[in-house]
């Protein structure tokens, strides 16, 4: 059993390339609790998104485990509570998880409402004119409503990442999980975007966000999460993290970014 | 007269234009053709509805095989993890397990469609193939032989479907790899990705590629005359047995090929630049 408050146990992930010889994830573990906002901070390559990725198994790890609600999403079969073996249906469990990625990946031939409504519809079986009440509704709240009938392309990206976050919004999922939201964005753009994810932390989501937004981690997030060499170096809160950075490796770091 | 004055400046030249006046085309000829006309206007019809047919056909086995070329079926996958629970880097049990029996089966397809001629795969369906049983001999439309004509089809169809099917698969290979982790991450399965978001992006950027592997058919349709279909072709030779006369009748089907192709690529082309423009508004 999870205790109360943890959503997703992450215990000794590991992602080997090349028989060992690449270790992007070597041995990760963590505990987001519900209403967690985790920020992951580190250098490139330091395996920050292959960690987020593999929380809803796009990257598939090749060690260790990650319980979500209960559940080892790394195995193929878990046992139910009865004890019967029950198969892992992975696309039931990404319905729990909003992602966000880097570059958006809106649905180019879409509008922006069908890009929101297609998921609701047809893998939550939604019926059509309450999925677009409920997108509409989001789309209210990211400021966008009256774009719903345009397409992606005609869109500023600060826009469209809004829109990346209300289309995995509308699946009311139990986590969010942001893959560099703002890294792909013009200067200009980020507050837009960092807005609308600080509103969300307000409201009580949770969330795991890897960024380079020092200035978001320090002011949004209550978890800081330190990754170099696909290893967990240090976690804290952000006053921790920022004020008083333990690790050599990330003292070098801040000493680079702020 | 100018001509004269032209031959004889140039013996040599008007030799041979009196040679192709004489020999070969004669205007008179071309009369004999018009005789004929209904002929070649049953042809075009039969040229252009084995066309259709042959790319709707095709399209359908081209799709069939690229869906087939791109799946992951892996069955001897688990032989692929060596003892240390790393995946083998190489050996015969690294080969053995990325084998598709699916794929390698649509790849077969391709390469012997692609690599052998076209005469002669319509000659095995036609002979080989569909000798094996009766095949219906209605006509339609009160002149196109069922017998011949879905044959011809089948056989064209099989070898378009090889070409197309390339086509087909390098169009959803162009699709960003980020359309298909949106879907999956939004919760759609793998056949709902495929049917809602790759395939809509990909037959939009392949329809020019499709509609010129239509002008290519209706060009190779023409060796059907060789197994009786009444195409174009057919009408050519059979003014030849009737009337004993080959090249007027042969550029009158040239003329008639040239007027369905040239148009029908310009407007692809047309197209082809109004869709690429709309991508980049």
């Amino acid at each position: 059993m999870a205790t109360s408050g943890s959503l997703i146990r992450v215990e000794d992930l590991k992602k080997h390339y090349k028989g060992g010889a690449i270790k992007a994830l070597d041995g990760v573990s963590v505990e987001i609790n519900k209403g967690d906002v985790m920020v992951i901070i580190g250098p490139s390559g330091s395996g920050k998104s292959t960690f987020l990725r593999s929380l809803n198994l796009l990257e598939e790890p090749t060690g260790g485990s990650i319980l979500f609600e209960g559940v080892d999403i790394t195995k193929k079969k878990y046992k139910d509570a009865n004890g019967k073996s029950v198969k892992l249906n992975v696309d039931e469990l990404r319905q729990k998880m909003g992602m966000v990625f880097q570059h958006f990946n809106l649905f180019p031939h879409m509008t922006i409402l069908e890009n929101m409504t297609l998921a609701p519809i047809k893998v939550k079986k939604m019926p059509k004119d309450e999925a677009e009440r409920k997108a509409l509704a989001l789309l209210d709240r990211v400021g966008l409503k009256d774009r719903a009938d345009a397409y992606p392309i005609q869109l500023s990206g600060g826009q469209k990442q809004r829109v990346a976050i209300v289309r995995a919004l509308a699946m009311e999922p139990e986590v969010m999980l942001f893959d560099e939201p703002t890294s792909a964005l013009d200067p200009e753009m980020v507050g837009e975007v960092l807005d609308v994810m600080k509103e969300l932390a307000k409201e009580g989501m949770t969330m795991v966000c890897v960024t380079h937004e020092m200035g978001f981690a320090r002011e949004v997030g209550n978890r800081v999460l330190f990754m170099a060499d696909g290893q967990l170096v240090e976690e804290g809160t952000p006053e921790q993290i920022f004020g008083s950075p333990q690790s050599p490796r990330l003292k070098d770091f801040l000493a680079k970014v702020l | 007269m100018q001509e004269t004055a032209f031959a004889a400046a140039s013996p040599v030249f008007t030799g041979r234009r009196e040679y192709i006046v004489e020999h070969f085309v004669k205007l008179a000829n071309f009369a004999t053709v018009a005789k004929y006309s209904s002929l070649f206007a049953q042809g075009l019809l039969v040229t252009v509805l084995l066309s259709i047919f042959t790319v709707l056909i095709g399209f359908c086995i081209a799709l069939v095989m690229a869906l087939m070329r791109l799946s992951d079926i892996r069955p001897f996958r688990f032989l692929g993890i060596g003892p240390d629970g790393y995946p083998r880097e190489g050996g015969a049990l690294a080969v053995l397990s990325r084998f598709n029996p699916i794929s390698f089966i649509a790849t077969t397809y391709v390469e012997v469609l692609r690599s052998t001629p076209v005469i002669v795969q319509l000659f095995i369906v036609y002979y080989g193939v569909f000798g094996m049983f009766d095949v219906p001999t209605f006509t339609m439309f009160g002149f196109i032989k069922f017998n011949r004509f879905f044959p011809g089809v089948v056989a064209l169809g099989m070898n378009s479907g090889a070409y197309l099917c390339e086509i087909i698969r390098s169009g959803i290979q162009s699709i960003d790899g980020g359309q298909t982790e949106a879907a999956r991450s939004l919760g759609m399965s793998q056949v709902q990705n495929l049917r809602y978001i790759i395939l809509p992006q990909a037959l939009k950027n392949i329809l020019p590629a499709i509609a010129n592997e239509f002008v290519v058919i209706i060009k190779e349709s023409a060796i059907t005359y060789t197994i009786g279909v009444q195409d174009i072709m057919s009408a050519v030779n059979a003014v030849r047995g009737a009337a004993f006369v080959i090249t007027e009748p042969l550029l009158v089907a040239t003329g008639i090929y040239f007027c369905l192709c040239f148009p029908t690529s310009k407007l692809i082309a047309h197209f082809e630049r109004r869709m690429s423009h709309g991508d980049k508004r």
